[in-house]
């Protein structure tokens, strides 16, 4: 009697153990189903505002129609994407068309809400509509955003105020700019894409003459990106005036060879000499880029310098110089003293000799031109 | 008398991203133009060997499976496309793909983004308009 208790309590619990498994993968796949068809509806609507405001964001850009079709709230944010999508395709008068759009549908006071919102990408989206329609009523929000742990968040931020008043904005820039190490360089230099070079130049590098040696070295070596020289007379008086960390003024003697104005020729020679490694590499393979005849003695000397990467790129700054032949080269490995200042002559009368020979059609890439691959630094190397 | 019939001008446009490639096409064919658009490389390519010679061609230099200069080695490697001109358009700053791409054949650049007043006054050097 009472086995048979008991083997009914047994089945009576398995019985329900096995409803609540098929309640529980019915209300999963329910789950999966209905997301699914939110998710499909979405992209139903999604599909269906870009088809109508697509072709007339295109006839906005010539000129706005008098009557435009209703714009949902929900529909509100596909528009924006759609909006900015186009403003940054084109540029000069027709943006203008693009603002009035902007105006007439309330994006405007939509993107202002937006601004309050949870989500990081709306609240990108936001700063980016605002700072195309230079909404000034936002700018102290967007100052705010400046110091915002979030570097995405702060960066937009910054392009946001530099497209609604640059002239405003780049004296708030400039200390940011030199105390944020989460900032690329690159990007910092892609955001003044609107404002110009020369006035990205002059602010980076104001910023770097007031940032901490890490951060500085960093924007310096990337304000050849900007391919201005506006930044060198900062960097010019910073090397006159103070003594910056080595860091620094390996970075400036790196920006003097990229743009290679004669004028930095006696301050890239004065540290032909220095004290730190890295700052000779620098200043031979600047050397390379800028030097004259008389030149050539001090790079020959840096062959025999007690560091592997400063005599590889003194041979490397000598086989650059214009004057240098092939033969000119065999004729400078034979009268070196020694042997290991020839090894490292070598691949580089080789590479002269097929270049000459027209074997290679390609140049080899240079990796002292690219500002954003840094030199190799050994473990024991100090940094500042 | 014979009536004169006017031939619309067409332009082969080669632009993958749809937002801009609307764009272009409602401004071209707002000039009178007829457009021709092809959304990658590979049917770049195909509309090469396949359609007859537009009037100009407008190239975007990033593109999904050939790149715009391997479309542009392309058509210029074809005889019959020597005279076309084609005016590439490239993003703004890439000093090096514009060289290349005036020296592999290419007449004429646009950068990207574009004014749209400009690029009817850069196309019409090439072009007569429309009648």
């Amino acid at each position: 009697m009472f086995a048979l208790d008991h083997s009914d309590l047994t089945l009576r619990l398995g019985s329900i153990a096995v409803l609540c498994i098929y309640s529980f993968v019915i209300l999963l796949l329910s789950g999966i189903l209905l997301l699914r068809f939110i998710r499909l509806a979405k992209e139903r609507r999604r599909r269906k505002v870009t088809e109508i405001w697509r072709p007339l964001l295109a006839q906005c850009v010539v000129e706005v129609p008098g009557t435009l079709p209703e714009l949902k709230p929900r529909d509100h944010l596909v528009f924006l994407y759609l909006w900015n999508h186009c403003y940054e395709s084109i540029r000069g008068d027709a943006r203008a068309q693009l603002n009035e759009l902007a105006r007439r549908t309330k994006s405007d006071q939509f993107a202002k809400q937006l601004l309050h919102a949870r989500r990081l990408r709306r609240q990108l989206l936001a700063i980016v509509t605002l700072g195309h329609l230079q909404e000034r009523s936002i700018w102290n929000v967007l100052v705010a955003l400046l110091e915002n742990d979030n570097s995405f968040l702060s960066l937009v931020a910054a392009k946001a105020l530099l497209n609604i008043d640059a002239a405003a904005a780049v004296p708030l820039l400039i200390p940011v700019i030199s105390r944020r190490n989460d900032w690329s360089p690159l990007k910092i230099v892609a955001m003044f894409g609107t404002v110009g070079a020369d006035i990205a130049a002059d602010t980076i590098a104001k910023a770097a003459c007031q940032a901490a040696p890490e951060i500085g070295s960093r924007l310096i070596r990337h304000l050849a990106a900007t391919q201005s020289q506006q930044g060198l007379p900062p960097l010019r008086a910073l090397l006159r005036e103070g003594t910056p960390p080595d860091d620094i003024v390996a970075a400036c003697l790196f920006l003097f060879g990229e743009c290679s104005d004669p004028r930095d020729v006696p301050t890239v020679r004065a540290h032909i000499s220095h004290p730190t490694w890295y700052v000779r590499l620098q200043a031979a393979s600047a050397l390379g880029k800028m030097g004259i005849e008389e030149d050539e003695p001090l790079l020959i000397k840096l062959l025999d310098d007690e560091h592997w990467w400063v005599r590889y790129r003194a041979a490397e700054a000598l086989s650059n110089l214009p004057w240098m032949t092939a033969e000119r080269m065999s004729r400078l490995c034979e009268a070196l003293s020694t042997i290991e200042s020839q090894e490292h002559m070598l691949p580089f009368l080789a590479q002269s000799n097929v270049r000459q020979s027209g074997l290679m059609t390609v140049a080899l890439p240079r990796p002292h031109s690219s500002p954003s691959i840094p030199e190799p630094l050994p473990p024991d190397a100090s940094a500042a | 008398m014979e009536p004169t019939t006017h031939r619309k001008l067409t332009v082969l446009m080669v632009e993958d991203e749809e937002d801009t490639a609307s764009l272009l096409k409602f401004l071209l064919e707002r000039a009178s133009y007829a457009v021709v658009h092809a959304k990658d490389g590979r049917q770049a390519q195909e509309l090469v060997d396949t359609i007859p010679l537009p009037d100009i061609v407008l190239l975007d230099v990033m593109l999904p499976f050939l790149s715009g200069l391997q479309v542009l080695a392309y058509i210029r490697g074809n005889a019959a496309w020597e005279k076309v001109p084609i005016v590439m358009l490239t993003a703004d700053g890439s000093e090096h793909d514009i060289k290349r791409a005036l020296e592999s054949g290419a007449n004429d650049y646009m950068l990207k983004p574009f004014n749209p007043r400009e690029l009817t006054s850069r196309l019409k050097r090439f072009l007569a308009p429309a009648a």
